[in-house]
């Protein structure tokens, strides 16, 4: 069948090839990045509420985030307030004034 | 905020500091010291509940003391017990530090053992000589009893020693988020160092297979790859960790070819979880940009029943122009059962599912052979995407990177049908309908530009009358205001000459 397909001498023609032109970049063309929305809620969350489990899930939605990033200038300014969010999060946490202790016997 | 420091410091104290003799010792005198300082404002304390009538609040709180007793003994270490701001306060001012651990009981032995005496010594009293003078002892003594006498000497304690870090109670538990959460961090990375060089593996066999030299692309196209064409252009393109293209150019019939990988999220950990509920396939897409004059009225689909029905619905071209071949065509051999063939006209669909397309690929017994790589195939030259029309698509799945010759006959389809499509002429009957069929299309699109192109006008005439209109309105307003105060003007003239000639009568 192969054969058949080529039954003219050689099907290359230099002469009409044409570089690769990427397509124009839209941002609304990129999938929704769910993580990093996650990645944001959650560290502002951790922030106000001072939760430290929210803190660490937002460093691992950034980190999701980050991995799956496909345009860079884009992404990288919600990835970044992300991670500022939950480093913010856990310094205050573990740095932080500490809050008086729950348990009075 | 003394306590708080002072609850801290107490936290503080560290497990190495074990008291040694001499220090011991003082310790304990510091202690009894204390609890004798202590046991004396208790009792004032005790003495200004019973003069405010709190006769049955005393005896719990005597209860509660006993119950303390108890609950220390048993206890013997409470590590960041919190309440002892007395004894930690008082035993801060002194140079060697002690565990919490030995001394605290004692401590709490003295002083809760000196509440009852004091109460029961208490009952020999006359009430009314001591009438108003507990209420100025009592008033501090609730929070904390033993910051009157000196409550600068936490603070002092905290300033003095070099190791202010809040111990914590070494059970692991208490870590349990920290420790999930780092280990998690640390396998998610490691898992995208791997699946990254896992995902690289697949897309670079897939290219050393089929795009390097003497290989079904070399021979078939004159420009590999995105780069200019010189010898070490990268022949993929990398778009994010999972999504490769590869591009080639220079071939009759057609203008281009983009392949695009979308394989699987293995750099990504959660992505990763959650694929192994839906089995998701690393898959390769070809499609061809065929040249404006090379392809005739071709729409045709092939993809397994429940994919090409659901195509059938989503293309727009496909649900436009094509319908479902429900049988084959009369003394052929057709297609594998699993198959269905969505076309513009049986006729087409004939001409184009060759007898070698069905003993190579499509075929029962081959299909049965290399069908699991096969996804779908997708001719059209009233393709809906808006960069070009004529597209042929043909989407298949990727074998693991060991087994790429697989798919070898597969791909060999690209080109087979390249030259196909491009050589075709529908016979004139065929081609008469397909016409017509577009014609009419293309008469739809047309009143539906024109449609839209009257709304946009229709939208502005009505907007430009808006803002006329409304400029109107406010002049008229104005005018309207002009003439009435003109109007007011006039008759407080006629007005006027009226008094006077009331007036002059």
């Amino acid at each position: 069948m192969k054969e058949s397909s080529s039954t003219g001498s050689d099907p290359r023609q230099p002469s009409t090839a044409k570089p690769y032109v990427p397509p124009p970049f839209s941002p609304q063309d990129l999938p929704v990045d769910y993580a990093g929305f996650l990645a944001v809620v959650l560290g502002v969350i951790g922030v106000t509420f001072r939760y430290k489990l929210c803190s660490w899930l937002a460093i691992i939605f950034c980190a999701e985030s980050l991995v799956n990033m496909r345009n860079f200038e884009t992404d990288l300014k919600q990835i970044s307030m992300a991670m500022m969010f939950a480093i913010m999060g856990l310094v205050t946490n573990y740095l932080g004034p500490k809050r008086p202790p729950k348990a009075q016997p | 905020m003394v306590k708080q420091s002072s609850s801290r410091w107490l936290a503080a104290v560290p497990s190495i500091f074990f008291p040694r003799g001499d220090s011991l010792l003082f310790l304990l005198a510091i202690v009894s010291v204390v609890s004798l300082v202590t046991n004396e404002l208790s009792r004032s304390y005790v003495i200004a509940a019973d003069f405010e009538g709190f006769d049955t609040d005393e005896f719990e709180y005597e209860e509660d003391a006993n119950d303390a007793i108890l609950s220390h003994s048993i206890n013997p270490s409470p590590p960041a017990a919190t309440s002892l701001t007395q004894s930690s306060t008082a035993e801060s001012h002194h140079e060697p530090p002690q565990p919490s651990v030995i001394e605290d009981p004692p401590a709490y032995g003295v002083e809760h053992g000196g509440k009852p005496y004091a109460s029961s010594t208490l009952e020999f009293w006359d009430e009314e000589e001591f009438e108003g003078i507990p209420f100025q002892i009592a008033d501090p003594s609730p929070d904390s009893p033993a910051e009157p006498s000196e409550p600068p000497a936490p603070v002092e304690a905290v300033a003095g020693y070099p190791v202010p870090i809040p111990r914590q109670p070494f059970s692991l538990s208490s870590y349990a988020i920290e420790i999930v959460c780092i280990s998690f961090l640390i396998a998610f990375a490691i898992n995208f160092f791997i699946g990254k060089r896992q995902n690289e593996l697949v897309a670079l066999c897939w290219a050393s297979h089929f795009a390097t030299k003497d290989s079904i692309f070399d021979k078939n196209f004159s420009l590999l790859g995105t780069g200019d064409g010189k010898e070490d252009a990268p022949l993929l393109l990398k778009e994010g960790q999972d999504v490769f293209k590869f591009y080639a150019s220079g071939r009759r019939f057609c203008q281009g070819l983009l392949a695009t990988m979308e394989l699987r999220n293995r750099h990504d950990l959660i992505a990763r979880l959650t694929n192994l509920l839906f089995n998701k396939k690393d898959t390769i897409t070809f499609e061809v940009m065929m040249s404006e004059d090379a392809m005739d009225h071709v729409v045709l689909a092939v993809a397994r029943k429940k994919l090409a029905k659901s195509m059938h619905k989503e293309c727009r071209d496909l649900q436009r122009f094509a319908t479902v071949m429900p049988t084959a065509p009369s003394g052929r051999r057709w297609v594998a059962e699993d198959l269905l063939v969505v076309t513009e006209s049986k006729e087409i669909a004939g001409d184009l599912i060759t007898d070698a397309v069905i003993d190579q690929v499509f075929g029962e017994k081959a299909f049965e052979k290399i069908g699991k790589g096969f996804i779908s195939l997708h001719f059209s030259d009233q393709h809906p995407a808006d960069t070009h029309k004529k597209l042929l698509s043909l989407k298949l799945a990727l074998p693991g990177a060991n087994n790429m010759t697989e798919m070898t006959r597969l791909v060999n389809l690209v080109p087979y049908y390249i030259d196909l499509i491009g050589r075709y002429k529908p016979s004139a009957q065929a081609r008469a309908k397909t016409e017509a069929a577009r014609a009419k299309a293309a008469q739809e699109a047309f009143r539906e530009m024109q449609g839209l192109r009257q709304e946009t006008l229709q939208k502005k005439k009505a907007e430009k009358k808006k803002i006329v209109e409304e400029a109107e309105a406010k002049l008229s307003a104005e005018a309207i205001r002009k003439k009435e105060e003109k109007e007011r003007s006039r008759q407080m003239k006629k007005l006027m000459p009226k008094v006077k000639m009331l007036r002059s009568h």
